[in-house]
């Protein structure tokens, strides 16, 4: 792929998304008539691709496996008693959703573990959001009931590449229109306002690191370098987090044009009091959260509906037909302000 | 004895001191004020810098102390080298002259100072640590050359001589980490259910929005019983030590609230013991 001709790609129905996880569970479920068994637990950011896994092994295993998702936090123990009936084998998506981060709040998740200890003749695979999982491995120790764990991986420039264009059939222009820095001095210098004790400031030199300047410079002409620059400043902002990689790709596709200016790149300034934070915590680690449920864990310290006003004001949420989850364009900017305040582990 | 005594008249004669004018007590008080204010700029930068490293806070503060002494070293350098033309033998004599003016009169100000070198570079608290030291708690809010300040949870400041340090048990809560441990005890009446009182107090601490738990940190739910009452105890970590009172509060309060509507009661007084009556 190093040496891939300008302008080659590579064939689009060779692409399978996330082929090596799939592979990992569906030898997994081979094996099961075989008595080999270990429950697994996928785990990943939102948006990471869970759910695109899931739905892969539930269709090539329509006659083996029973497909049990959840939406909404799990508040009755039918949820987890009717896998009783069902097929040896269980897919349980969205299992983040068996605990709720309150008082009592993990006797779902109780139940949900006293089951899968009881039964040796099912195997449950499960599917979990990595934050919920970090918080409940602290916890609860729920990686003990879970011999196998597997993380959705995070994708580089070219996979991604790959991925996004296997679901366009005609041919993508991709168009560098930023203007190139040209050369640049390794350091450069800008001012700043330097505040100094009883109440003066002063604007004072202040460096600056140009590390890479000048290297972006391009072409428009260049199709295949704007086509490179484009998914590798794609993959930067996301992270390598395919869903939000998706997003930011159908926000800045004018088909079937992409012009490199139209790709987001906002600013991450965050600035939350504990609660606000505390909530977005909450918000990120179900993906997708009702305001009721919201509001059995906020209440009644947390003025449930002025701080998700605040924290949709600032663009870190979105709110869809009453569910609440983080605005994927700013989820990497929310992790890092949760990590930096150790809110997530 | 003759060469001797041409030595002696020779110092005399090269008198170590510039002659004081305006322009030498204007140089000096120029260094004194440039040296305060980079002190200033410089440590306001720092903790500009800490309040926005998350859990590298205090790493980011423990350099200020250091800053300090080498900027105050500088200074007292340039200050001496203002006022004086010394030779090595001169040197010498006046550091000879230097060291008994300070063991006479400036001894505890001296003690302080190396004190505060020490505490710089042996570092047994630092800047935003949580500790406790001549019977006062509080946070460090500045290493001096002189003495080091502390905020205690009743917003006093106390100062407290650097030399300390060598006579004095000094604790630190922390330890230098942004997490600390927090104890919670909550008394509950010697007839309730305690084995559903500790799962309630494990619940509020593990939800609480201020707790950091991890493989090197974790939680303890423990019981003790009196005679009269019986006491949960929480011991968990908070995520930033300057969160340490609120998270105690808001695990008490959200697990008294459970408690309560559990039927689970604070002691009481038993029947055979009477308050004392108020003088």
């Amino acid at each position: 792929m190093e040496d891939e001709p300008a302008g080659q790609e590579m064939e689009k129905e060779d692409f399978i998304l996330f082929e090596k996880e799939i592979t990992r569970i569906q030898d997994a479920i081979d094996a099961f008539p075989k008595g080999e068994f270990s429950h697994i637990a996928l785990i990943g950011e939102p948006f990471a691709g869970q759910n695109t896994i899931m739905g892969e092994i539930r269709e090539k295993n329509p006659g083996t496996v029973t497909y049990i998702p959840f939406f909404n936090v799990v508040k009755g123990k039918e949820a987890i008693t009717s896998t009783y009936g069902t097929k040896d084998i269980v897919l349980m998506d969205r299992c983040h959703f068996l605990a709720l981060r309150r008082i009592g709040g993990f006797a779902m998740l109780d139940a949900f573990l006293d089951m899968i200890s009881m039964s040796d003749k099912k195997m449950f695979i499960t599917s979990w959001n990595s934050f919920t999982w970090s918080y409940l491995r602290a916890v609860k120790d729920i990686d003990k009931f879970f011999p196998v764990v597997i993380e959705v991986p995070k994708m580089d420039s070219k996979a991604l590449m790959s991925a996004v264009l296997s679901h366009y059939e005609g041919d993508i222009q991709f168009i560098d229109d930023v203007e190139p820095p040209g050369e640049q001095p390794v350091v450069t210098t800008k001012r700043v306002r330097l505040p100094l004790p009883f109440g003066y400031s002063r604007d004072i030199p202040w460096p600056r690191l140009n590390i890479g300047g000048g290297t972006s410079a391009k072409t428009t002409e260049e199709e295949p370098d704007a086509k490179k620059v484009a998914f590798d400043k794609i993959t930067r902002i996301a992270e390598g987090n395919y869903g939000v990689a998706l997003r930011i790709w159908e926000r800045s596709l004018d088909y079937p044009e992409l012009k490199l200016s139209r790709i987001p790149d906002p600013p991450c300034a965050v600035d939350l009091d504990i609660n606000e934070s505390f909530l977005l915590n909450i918000v990120l680690s179900m993906e997708s959260i009702s305001f009721t449920d919201l509001a059995e864990i906020a209440s009644p310290e947390i003025d449930i509906e002025q701080t998700l006003y605040r924290l949709t004001r600032q663009g870190l949420i979105e709110e869809d037909k009453g569910y609440y989850r983080v605005n994927p364009e700013t989820l990497n900017c929310v992790i890092s302000h949760l990590r930096r305040i150790r809110m997530v582990w | 004895m003759v060469i001797s005594t041409l030595n002696e008249t020779e110092a005399i004669a090269e008198w170590p001191f510039r002659t004081f004018d305006t322009g030498m007590i204007l140089e000096i008080v120029y260094i004194i004020v440039v040296a305060y204010v980079l002190v200033k700029i410089l440590s306001y930068l720092l903790r500009r810098i800490a309040d926005k490293a998350g859990s590298y806070r205090i790493t980011a503060t423990m350099i200020i102390p250091l800053l300090k002494i080498v900027i105050y070293a500088s200074a007292l350098y340039f200050i001496i080298a203002a006022v004086l033309q010394p030779s090595l033998s001169q040197l010498v004599a006046f550091s000879g002259l230097f060291g008994a003016a300070l063991g006479f009169g400036l001894k505890d100000v001296f003690a302080d100072i190396i004190g505060g070198i020490v505490i710089a570079f042996e570092r047994p608290y630092q800047i935003g640590d949580k500790i406790s030291v001549q019977g006062t708690y509080g946070e460090v809010k500045d290493i001096g050359l002189r003495s080091t300040r502390i905020v205690t949870p009743d917003d006093s400041s106390v100062s407290i001589p650097n030399f300390s340090v060598f006579n004095e048990a000094t604790a630190s809560a922390n330890a230098g980490k942004t997490e600390m441990m927090v104890v919670i005890d909550l008394f509950i009446d010697a007839h309730s259910d305690a084995g559903t009182a500790m799962a309630i107090l494990r619940d509020a601490v593990v939800t609480s929005k201020y707790v950091y738990i991890s493989p090197t940190r974790p939680y303890t739910i423990l019981l003790a019983d009196f005679p009269y009452y019986k006491r949960i105890r929480a011991k968990a970590y908070v995520n930033d030590l300057r969160s340490e009172f609120e998270f105690r509060s808001e695990v008490t309060r959200r697990a008294w609230i459970e408690l309560q509507r559990q039927g689970i009661e604070p002691p009481r007084f038993p029947a055979h013991v009477t308050e004392a009556p108020a003088e």
